[in-house]
């Protein structure tokens, strides 16, 4: 349940005024009448008491004064009632053997008041005995005061309670007002136009500041409004600005991509390029055949018509299957050449990023063979070793063989380069070795491309993923190839691609595919 | 008193002695002689005296026991009436408290207790010595004082009473 400020304020001054009032209505009067009456009883028992003594030192001492004195002060207070004196007397019976103490009053003033001598207290008069004892007689002072003047004080002390009760009752409910005045409604004024600033409206302001604590909140909330409207400002313009700055990154940001596109396109053409030479050799070779055989059944046809005209159908039919042999040939490496056109075809294309079952050992010995025969192509002096060793198991493997393709491909070619790059500085002794390799374990294939090159120094061994990396000379290679087999390997086939190296020895890459 | 009293305590231990003796008879009578003896030489002359603010040279014996008693509380002059007398334990204030108000010593506390309780009178001042109660009387208008005999201290006048200096 909330109980708001107001209730609060007037919930505290309440219950103060209540126990303000239980204090002075009721403990209070209680108190202070009990305080009266005590004093009363006191007063009155010292009274017979000085009586009491003047009365002894009177017998004793044949000195009246103490009790002519106190029994003027006595009798000038306006609340006796009477002021006896007693005698005890010790009466014997007969037999002298048993006595009784008999009181009889001996003088009582006023002469018209006869007190008993075993008068007690009552509630309109309050009876105090005062005990002497003499060698001439015993006995003791007997005041009586009346209560009239101890009733007349208590209501006095309710009636004066019931006006101070009022009075304070009255003051806090004043009170009660001008604190809900001057808190609550300034408190709540804040509330309001802290509402409205929150809704968006910052041309609140909190208006009647006073001169307190209360004040300067309100100070500083118009101080934080102003702030807020400023900041406000400054952001709506910045937001501008980032707006501006943003589209111009979005262009950025798409040229970037066309560039990141038109760069892969060159890597692939340069890799492609790097294929011509292979290709054309290893188109060559099917479209000699192509030609050769092409040649050959036109001789042989020209034969087989010289016969049909001769009617000699024996050799016509021998010669017809030459022809017919030579025409398997001719389609057999027709489509030889055509698949490796269709290869590279693929390989100039877009990725189609759909996976599908692909001959890894297939898939790296074309590579490799064109990778060799390009560069033989353009540098007719270059020989290296190739070794293969391709293990039957590897088998089919979803892959995008354009991607894993173009990765094999890189990695070959790099070794290629490295492996012609250090017969240029070794020169004759040097035996470069381009070994290629799978292998299945478990449920991963591992595909090696090892070299005996000049290797990569270990300083250069974390950068050479890292795409426009490269230590070829300025013009002889993009430094994509790396990053993007990187890429393809790991985000896109969840594999893994390593390397080993030792500088001035040589380098073995080895890519990692999940079956 | 308290010779008689002496002498009585003597006289009687005689008796007990001379009892045994069988003059019991002789000697009763001699311890009966002996006391009136004592009791009359009680019967010593008293006299008044006052202050000159007050009291008057000369009253009768019968004034004298209405002021002594409290009766009469004011002088002809107007003043209060103060009375001076010898405490009881004195043998002028036995005297005093015997022939003037017949009364014990006892008898007589009880007597002012009751009066000044009533506040029918004021009672009077007890003295030691006939000197104080003379410089009392002396210094105290209105003041009158029973002693043994008259002064000659011009301080205070004797009363006479009954025309006579001693009573």
């Amino acid at each position: 349940m909330l109980i708001n400020l107001k209730t609060k304020i007037w919930l505290t001054i309440c219950s103060i005024v209540l126990m303000f009032s239980f204090f002075t209505l009721f403990y209070f009067p209680r108190q202070q009448g009990n305080l009266l009456i005590n004093n009363y009883n006191t007063e009155i028992q010292n009274l017979a008491n000085t009586v009491a003594l003047g009365v002894k030192i009177a017998i004793t001492e044949q000195n009246f004064e103490g009790v002519q004195t106190a029994i003027e002060f006595v009798k000038g207070d306006p609340r006796l009632q009477f002021v006896s004196m007693l005698q005890y007397d010790t009466v014997w019976d007969a037999a002298h053997s048993n006595y009784q103490i008999k009181k009889t009053v001996f003088k009582t003033f006023p002469e018209n008041e006869h007190p008993g001598p075993g008068i007690v207290s009552n509630d309109s008069v309050i009876i105090k005995i005062a005990p002497y004892v003499t060698n001439v007689m015993s006995g003791a002072i007997q005041l009586g005061f009346s209560t009239k003047a101890i009733i007349t004080s208590k209501e006095k002390i309710r009636n004066t309670s019931l006006i101070v009760s009022s009075t304070v009752f009255f003051i806090g409910i004043l009170i009660g007002l001008w604190l809900a005045r001057n808190i609550s409604v300034p408190v709540l004024a804040l509330r309001d136009a802290a509402n409205r600033v929150g809704e968006g409206d910052l041309n609140q302001k909190v208006k009647h500041i006073h001169h307190d604590e209360i004040g300067e909140l309100g100070k500083a909330f118009n101080k934080m409004v102003d702030d807020l409207a400023k900041t406000r400002q400054e952001l709506n313009e910045k937001n501008i600005q980032l707006s501006a700055t943003v589209a111009t990154l979005n262009n950025t940001l798409l040229e970037l991509k066309n560039t990141h596109a038109q760069l892969i396109q060159s890597e692939k053409m340069a890799s492609l390029g790097e294929l011509t030479a292979g290709i054309a050799h290893e188109i060559q070779n099917p479209l000699n055949f192509v030609n050769n055989f092409s040649e050959v059944n036109i001789e042989l046809i020209d034969e087989m018509l010289e016969e049909l005209t001769k009617n000699n159908f024996i050799d016509t039919l021998a010669i017809a299957n030459d022809i017919k042999e030579n025409e398997r040939k001719i389609k057999h490496h027709g489509k030889r050449a055509d698949s490796i056109i269709k290869g590279m075809l693929e390989h100039s294309r877009a990725s189609t990023g759909i996976k599908g079952p692909t001959d890894i050992n297939l898939l790296a010995d074309e590579y490799l063979r064109l990778a060799y025969h390009g560069l033989r192509a353009k540098e007719k002096s270059f020989n290296a070793s190739l070794k293969t060793d391709y293990d039957p198991a590897v088998g089919n493997i979803n892959i995008i063989s354009q991607d894993i393709g173009r990765v094999i491909l890189n990695l070959i070619t790099n070794a290629f380069y490295a492996v012609a790059e250090k017969k240029k500085q070794v020169g004759e002794g040097y035996e470069p070795v381009v070994a290629v390799s799978t292998k299945k374990i478990g449920n991963k294939v591992f595909i090696t491309v090892k070299d005996n090159g000049n290797g990569v120094p270990q300083k250069l061994i974390d950068k050479i993923f890292q795409p426009f990396f490269t230590t070829k000379p300025t013009g002889q290679g993009t430094g994509l190839g790396l990053s993007l087999s990187y890429d393809i390997v790991t985000k896109v086939h969840n594999g893994e691609i390593k390397v080993t190296t030792v500088e001035g020895e040589g380098a073995e890459f080895v890519i990692v595919l999940p079956v | 008193m308290l010779l008689a009293f002496n002498m009585n305590k003597q006289l009687l231990s005689l008796y007990k002695k001379l009892r045994a003796f069988g003059y019991a008879r002789v000697m009763l009578a001699i311890f009966v002689l002996s006391f009136s003896l004592v009791a009359k030489s009680q019967e010593a002359p008293l006299s008044a005296v006052g202050n000159p603010l007050g009291a008057p040279a000369d009253m009768k014996l019968a004034e004298l026991k209405s002021i002594l008693l409290g009766e009469k509380q004011r002088w002809k002059n107007g003043n209060r009436i103060i009375i001076a007398l010898m405490k009881t334990n004195t043998q002028i204030g036995k005297n005093t408290s015997a022939r003037i108000y017949d009364m014990t010593g006892d008898q007589l506390n009880k007597y002012w207790l009751a009066l000044v309780f009533q506040g029918k009178a004021q009672a009077p001042t007890f003295f030691n010595s006939t000197s104080d109660l003379e410089t009392f009387v002396a210094q105290t208008p209105g003041a009158i004082g029973i002693v043994d005999k008259p002064t000659i201290d011009g301080d205070v006048k004797p009363v006479s009473i009954n025309g006579q200096k001693t009573f």
